[in-house]
């Protein structure tokens, strides 16, 4: 007998059956658009991150008194050194906005936070009811609309396969994502890899298309309307098909290459190991077209950590380290580091590789912006006063931040911006004029101060 | 040329609008007679229209239309006025798109009567009507008119007149619905899915377990549910929906998921279920259960066999030990700290390294147990090593094994019942034969026991599938009967004969490109995502009577009955009426309503959004959408939705606070229901309220009593200076009557929120202020607040009723009558739900009972207002409202909104009653309070106040005793329970709500027979219910020309 452990094990490694990302079927009706896309790359990690390591160790004594005070400030991160984990980014400086002081406390916090910290909502512990709304990174998608539209990329819990996932198309809506590089691999380039799934899709909408074609004579009026629109339906999503198993001759040019150990979930790869794979992964379906938009939960406090540099042959929990509880006789904080190390070598492999890829006049990584940021706020128990944010992008970005390190006014006070302001700043400045994303900080308004709409001092 | 437009408020029929009007058919000439928006002379139009539809000529206006629009119109929006950036006297100029979108825009604001402005010379209806003909044409030719798709949504089914539909002088007109398919609801999903894949779901009542149906969850399955209905206060489900290619899409993941969850977990899980699957999958299945069991005795046992079989040399062809390396330990730098993880990090840490079992199966072995810690640890190593697993799993284990093996002595010593010794217990014979020579076929020297494993398991594999080939693909008959039973299980009824050939013919090919388990999972997609799925069917069939109407086919109406009811399938009853033919007459129809209506064994959960916040109360044993009716009517489940702030509530837990209010609001509306009288004059007057109360008199009485019996027995005592030990001498009744986390037994336990004593004064401070003030009794809430479960959560909810938590009069038989209140519209969940995040919402609740009360309309917020209330530290939320909408271009909307909005200033934002507005700014901050919810101190800051006005006006009951100036909502709920209109515009919601779309004219009669039945029986809902479901309206189909 099957249990229920069985199945859950089994279908999640049974993606061959998916014929389809589901997060693809989710952006269906997005259509393909015309220019440079922008791309958006969200990493979430888990367990926090404290507004002090991203702070400069060689502020001035006036930046310094302003930053520990939390009052805002902006400083110009080519005359100054990055806190030690972000060195691997040293080169790339003009690139990077180490963005200080957003609150987010409309979103769940405290160890997880679910989707809420990309939908601005109470999460109610991780309930489908409580998904209030598109989160912002399919937001972006329907305005760069791709053959996959968004693809979200995991490593919370140690699972493998294809699971659920923390985005949201729309209200009451879990995405699913791909747990491990093996899975994201197969399934992205499932058409190079296997054209027989897509195509045994094809087979069975033909048939649908067919029998409800027939019903068409015996029906009249508005029933005759709805009936043909239901056929169309059929024949967009085998056009859409169609144009995968099309594109399968310029996606086997990008077709990642993985190491045998991230076979069937890459149980004894190492996180460096994972972590570089699946950034392989990712970069390879952004080169490809196969999407604009990726959100990747590089982390959160159920994944387990190997081979890091000073416990490289300890199982190490990231839930234990945020207690300060430590492993191999390395100290908590060290570990962390760590850990933030290796998301940083990954952010750099991105920028690296994207900036050696032609686009247009420049490269890819122009049109791209990374964000790196806690899934709760500033500590392993954050309240979301604090949402410290790493962001990366290229040249052509619609927004003015580059190259610096910008703290804005604490929570509650006069100028203060929510995750909320910042997530309406990326839809403005990218064609969506919505005039606020997400739910309203209750203190901002208790205090009656603004806080709907964008940066203003973000807009290019 | 006369073209008829048949289109208008005072609509007799059904919408037939899709399309080109010009070459529309009438159906009935007699509809047209004088209310339809009538004639359009050709003449009207330039010359240069021709009598085909032909979008590419150009947009001529006739003279005689200019002259309209130029003594209506050109005074405010001409190129000098434009008013509102809108201007009409260059639409023959203009691009399409732009001229239609404008047409589109004056066909609305004439059609609904919104323009001219009142205070504007109107024309007269001929005129109106003529306008009118000409844009509907213009739009018509085009295809681009918008009207005819906002006239199907509920929001503007007030368009019908009121007085026509109740005056009589349309009771002959023949009612009908159109034959129509009807898309599933976000509730018919989850109900479908839920019966398709055998789901349970539990619930609670009255503090029981109980199955119920409801809910959106499936074990161990996720899926998306693509049919959401809008979250709005009113009728959300509506057949006027299609599907689109989201909702495919979303069902495309669906079925696949589904299908998987089938074939891998419900069928072995469950041989009756889809029993044709285990027959076309059995020798698979047996093979699989063959090599699991032989792989599962090798993985456990295979160095004995090995050694069994190679005796002395077994050892020779074992790979040469090497251990793995270790980092080692530094030191810590001077002053640097190290907490070393918990043992039960650690442990978890060696079972997902998959190394626990053999670590504590060798801790039971005698001859391993008592071994040094180095040798024993080498021991496992060695085991590990030579079954090939990974270095960097050993090396995770070593290095947990280095620095925990005490540890995980010391677990085994305390739980050894929890571990069972592995006791060898070979396969049979037969299997064990095979296995043995399995492996003498493939040993070879050096070789992990893992690797022999799996030569051993893909020899095995290779043979079985030759099997399988040689078994050829699954017959047609069993194809067949799988075809059969999904269709069954599926579509709930046996495919035709056509249809079964056409699914054998692509089973078939399924299986010969996808294999079995893959065709049979494509199959269950296949009828997931075939049409009759996701829509209901409603058609008329045999014969038609003199006006063109059908009854409903009997399967159809077992669908419409049983979905106008609840959300499941029709049930056995409704099964065996199709089947014996007894669902053919409105008696019929009658006798299966009344039947589901007085069914009481079935329970349904409520709220599944309650249901996820663990309020598994929240169900009913009546049918579940009558209540429904009620929720989407007053729109008070909205209040879960709006964002509070905690402080401003007075206290934490503000969720369960809201979830309990939301829950206890069903209960009110529930035991209004089951009365069955008066009920909309009791929803809109009662003054008996559930609060904190399950409604179970005896078990609230109970609980209470529990409390004020600790109160009288230690209130005498000096207990906030008792030691733990002197819990001692009141054992007995500790004992006898319990109080959380206080067990004299175990006087040193100790949780979260502290140990024994502590924990007993701390309920014994919460007891004391609840009852040491003449209280009568305590309400039942566990005695101090810590983590678990309470006996009830959301004991705070008492604070939208203005009771405070240190003193609280609290009822234990309810409902009860509650100070201040009177009705829904005076309950803190309708309130909120119609309140803004901080402030009160006067215009939407005055909206609210204008349109669902008072059948009135109000156009759309013009889309050049920016409706935004100015801040003003010195006046109320309605003085600064006032100042900004009670201008002249604000008020001729507003007069209809704010005054009967006003009166609930009584109440704030989260329901509580109030004389008095804070004027919560900080430069009027008063007194400041602290921040952190505690059980019995208000967080809220003090503030400065002004008296609040609760004045306001009733005007459109059509009652002169009733209508004219109130002085409060209490006031207001009286007039509005009194009121004809308010009653016929519940039942005109009602209509709406059971029959899925607008009303017409011609279910006039519907609608008078409603309102009589209503009568009639005391005031029955149900009668309602029966009367409309047995109405020409709902029984009688026409199909719908093109």
């Amino acid at each position: 007998m099957t249990s229920r452990r069985d199945f859950l094990r089994t279908s999640a490694l049974g993606g061959g059956a998916m014929a389809l990302a589901p997060s693809f079927n989710q952006l269906f009706a997005a259509s393909s658009g015309a220019g440079v896309p922008k791309r958006f790359i969200f990493i979430r990690k888990s367990s926090g991150i404290r507004p002090l390591e991203m702070a400069l160790r060689d502020f001035s004594a006036k930046d310094k008194a302003l930053d520990e005070k939390k009052e805002p400030l902006q400083v110009d991160l080519a005359k100054h050194e990055l806190p030690k984990w972000l060195r691997g980014l040293d080169a790339h400086k003009e690139h990077m906005t180490i963005l200080q002081g957003l609150s987010a406390k409309m979103s769940e916090n405290v160890h997880y936070s679910f989707s809420s910290v990309m939908g601005c909502f109470k999460s109610n512990r991780n309930t489908l009811s409580a998904i209030k709304r598109a989160t912002i990174d399919f937001e972006l998608a329907k305005l760069f609309p791709s053959p996959f539209g968004h693809v979200e990329l995991s490593f919370a819990g140690g699972r493998t396969g294809i699971v659920s996932g923390y985005s949201a198309s729309a209200p009451q809506t879990r995405n699913y994502c791909y747990a491990d590089p093996d899975t994201a691999r197969s399934e992205l380039f499932k058409s190079v890899l296997n054209p027989e799934a897509v195509n045994s899709d094809n087979d069975m909408l033909s048939f649908l298309q067919s029998k409800e074609g027939r019903k068409i004579g015996g029906i009249k009026g508005p029933e005759k309307r709805r009936q043909e629109t239901h056929l169309e339906s059929i024949e967009a999503i085998r056009e859409r098909n169609k144009k995968l198993i099309a594109i399968s001759g310029s996606l086997a040019k990008h077709l990642p290459e993985l190491a045998p150990v991230h076979a069937n979930g890459g149980a004894n790869a190492s996180t460096p190991e994972k972590q570089a794979a699946m950034t392989d992964v990712l970069i390879s379906a952004l080169k490809a077209g196969l999407t604009n938009v990726v959100t990747y939960t590089i982390d959160d406090l159920g994944t387990p950590i190997t081979g890091l540099p000073g416990n490289e042959t300890d199982r190490v929990g990231i839930h234990p380290l945020g207690h300060d509880e430590a492993f191999g006789g390395v100290p908590a904080w060290k570990t962390r580091e760590q850990i933030r190390i290796s998301h940083v070598n990954q952010i750099n492999t991105i920028v690296e590789e994207l900036k050696q890829t032609p686009e247009g006049s420049g490269t890819m990584f122009d049109n791209t912006m990374i964000m790196y940021f806690p899934e709760n706020g500033e500590t392993h128990h954050g309240v979301g006063k604090e949402s410290p944010f790493l962001i990366m992008a290229g040249n052509n970005c619609n927004l003015d931040i580059a190259g610096r390190y910008i703290r804005l006014p604490y929570l509650g006070n006069e100028g203060h911006k929510t995750l909320g302001n910042w997530y309406t700043t990326l839809l403005n400045a990218h064609g969506n004029p919505m005039e606020h994303y997400g739910d309203l900080d209750l203190e901002m308004a208790r205090k009656k101060l603004d806080q709907t709409g964008s940066i203003k001092l973000f807009m290019a | 040329m006369v073209v008829f437009i048949t289109m208008g408020v005072e609509e007799f029929g059904q919408p037939i609008l899709k399309g080109n009007f010009l070459t529309r058919k009438i159906g009935k000439v007699s509809w047209i007679a004088s209310v339809f928006v009538a004639i359009l002379l050709i003449s009207m139009m330039g010359s240069a229209r021709s009598e085909e539809a032909d979008s590419t000529r150009a947009f001529l206006i006739s003279k005689k239309t200019t002259d309209l629009l130029d003594s209506h119109c050109y005074d405010c929006h001409d190129g000098d006025t434009q008013k509102g950036d809108i201007r009409l006297d260059n639409l023959a100029d203009l691009e399409n798109p732009k001229r239609l979108d404008l047409l589109n825009r004056m066909q609305e604001q004439l059609y609904f009567k919104h323009m001219p402005p009142k205070r504007k010379k109107q024309p007269s209806e001929e005129e109106r009507k003529a306008i009118l003909a000409v844009l509907s044409a213009e739009l018509g030719v085009h295809g681009a008119s918008t009207l005819e798709g906002k006239l199907e949504k509920p929001e503007f089914g007030n368009y019908v007149d009121h007085e026509k539909l109740f005056s009589g002088d349309y009771a002959d007109l023949p009612g009908f619905t159109n034959d129509r398919r009807w898309l599933i609801s976000e509730y018919i999903f989850n109900a479908k899915f839920q019966r398709l894949l055998e789901n349970r779901t539990q619930g609670k009542r009255k503090g029981e377990r109980l199955t119920v149906f409801g809910g959106s969850k499936i074990r161990d399955l996720s899926l998306t549910n693509p049919f959401l209905l809008p979250n709005v206060s009113g009728v959300r489900y509506y057949a006027n929906e299609d599907l689109t290619g989201g909702h495919l899409s979303s069902m495309l993941t669906n079925a696949q998921k589904t299908s998987q969850y089938i074939t891998g977990y419900l069928v072995k899980r469950n041989s009756k279920y889809l029993p044709a699957i285990n027959e076309i999958m059995a020798l698979d299945d047996q093979h699989e259960a063959t090599l699991s069991s032989r792989r599962a005795f090798l993985k456990n046992f295979i160095a004995r066999l090995c050694s069994e079989l190679y005796g002395s040399r077994h050892q020779s062809f074992l790979p040469a030990f090497a251990p793995v390396e270790l980092k080692s330990v530094k030191e810590l730098a001077e002053g640097e700290k190290y907490k070393k993880a918990p043992f039960h990090v650690a442990q978890n840490m060696l079972k997902g390294l998959e190394g626990d079992a053999t670590v504590y199966q060798f801790l039971l072995e005698p001859q391993h147990e008592g071994k040094p810690d180095e040798e024993f640890r080498e021991l496992c190593e060695r085991t590990w090593f030579y079954f090939g697993d990974h270095e960097r799993k050993i090396q995770g284990r070593m290095t947990i094994l280095r620095d925990y093996l005490p540890d995980i002595r010391e677990n085994l010593i305390k739980n050894r019942r929890k571990f069972k010794p592995l006791v060898y217990k070979p396969l049979d014979e037969a299997e064990m034969q095979i296995i043995r020579a399995s492996i003498k076929r493939h040993r070879k020297k050096g070789d992990h026991y893992g690797a022999l494993i799996e030569r051993c398991v893909t020899e095995w594999e290779d043979g079985f599938e030759k099997e399988r080939i040689a078994a050829g693909p699954p017959s047609d008959d069993l194809l067949s009967t799988l075809i059969e039973q999904l269709s069954v299980q599926i579509l709930e009824r046996s495919p035709d004969a056509g249809e079964a050939d056409q699914y054998l013919a692509l089973s078939k090919s399924y299986v010969s490109k996808l294999g079995k388990l893959k065709a049979i999972q494509k199959l269950i997609q296949t009828f997931i995502l075939s049409s009759e799925f996701v829509y209901r069917q409603e058609f008329g069939a045999g014969e038609a009577d003199e006006h063109g109407r059908r009854l409903l086919s009997p399967r159809d109406a077992s669908y419409a009955i049983t979905y106008a009811l609840t959300d499941q399938s029709p049930d056995e009853e409704l099964v065996k009426a199709v089947a014996d033919g007894k669902l053919k007459t409105r008696e019929d129809y009658r006798r299966e309503v009344l039947r589901i209506l007085a069914k009481r064994d079935r329970h349904y959960l409520i709220d599944p959004i309650l249901a996820d916040k663990n309020y598994q109360e929240n169900t009913t044993n009546a049918a579940i959408r009558k209540l429904r009716f009620i929720r989407e009517f007053f729109g008070y489940p909205a209040a879960i939705t709006i964002f509070k702030d905690e402080k401003r509530f007075g206290g934490d837990r503000l969720g369960n606070a809201t979830s309990r209010l939301l829950s206890e609001t069903d209960r009110t509306v529930e035991h209004i229901l089951e009365n069955d009288q008066n009920v909309f004059e009791e929803l809109l007057t009662t003054e008996k309220f559930f609060v904190y109360h399950d409604g179970d008199n005896e078990r609230m009485q109970a609980a209470s009593d529990r409390i004020k019996r600790i109160f009288d027995h230690f209130k005498d005592l000096d207990w906030q200076n008792f030691k733990k030990e002197d819990l001692l001498d009141h054992k007995e009744f500790l004992k006898e009557v319990k109080m959380r986390s206080v067990d004299p037994d175990k006087l040193d336990a100790r949780n979260r929120q502290g140990n024994t004593i502590q924990l007993f004064k701390k309920s014994m401070e919460t007891i004391t202020a609840r009852l040491n003030k003449g209280q009568k009794a305590a309400a039942p809430y566990d005695l101090y607040r810590g983590y678990g479960n309470d006996f009830m959560n959301g004991y705070n909810v008492s604070k939208f009723f203005n009771f405070r938590m240190d003193n609280w009069n609290y009822e234990t038989i309810q409902p009860a009558k509650v100070a201040h209140r009177k009705g829904l519209l005076t309950h803190p969940a309708w309130l909120i739900a119609h309140a803004q995040n901080t402030e009160t919402d006067p215009v939407h609740r005055g909206k609210w009972v204008r349109e669902k009360l008072l059948a009135g309309t109000i156009p759309n917020i013009p889309i050049t207002v920016d409706a935004v209330i100015p801040e003003d530290h010195d006046k109320t939320l309605r003085d600064r409202l006032a100042g900004a909408t009670e201008t002249k271009y604000c008020w001729k909307c507003h007069e209809h909104m704010n005054p009967l909005g006003y009166p609930f200033e009584s109440y704030d934002d989260f329901g509580r009653f109030r004389l008095e507005e804070s004027l919560e700014y900080p430069n009027k901050l008063i007194k400041k309070s602290p921040d952190k919810g505690q059980l019995l101190i208000d967080t809220r800051d003090v503030y400065e106040t002004h008296p609040v006005n609760s004045k306001g006006y009733l005007k459109g009951t059509g009652e002169e005793s009733l209508d004219g100036e109130v002085k409060d909502a209490i006031d207001l709920a009286e007039r509005l329970g009194k009121s004809r209109r308010v009653r016929q515009s519940m039942i005109r919601h009602a209509f709406r709500y059971f029959m899925g779309r607008n009303e017409f004219l011609s279910d006039s009669k519907t609608l008078i027979e409603a309102e009589q039945a209503y009568l009639k029986n005391g005031g029955s809902f149900d009668a309602v219910i029966v009367s409309l479901l047995t109405s020409d309206s709902f029984i009688y189909r026409k199909s719908i020309e093109n």
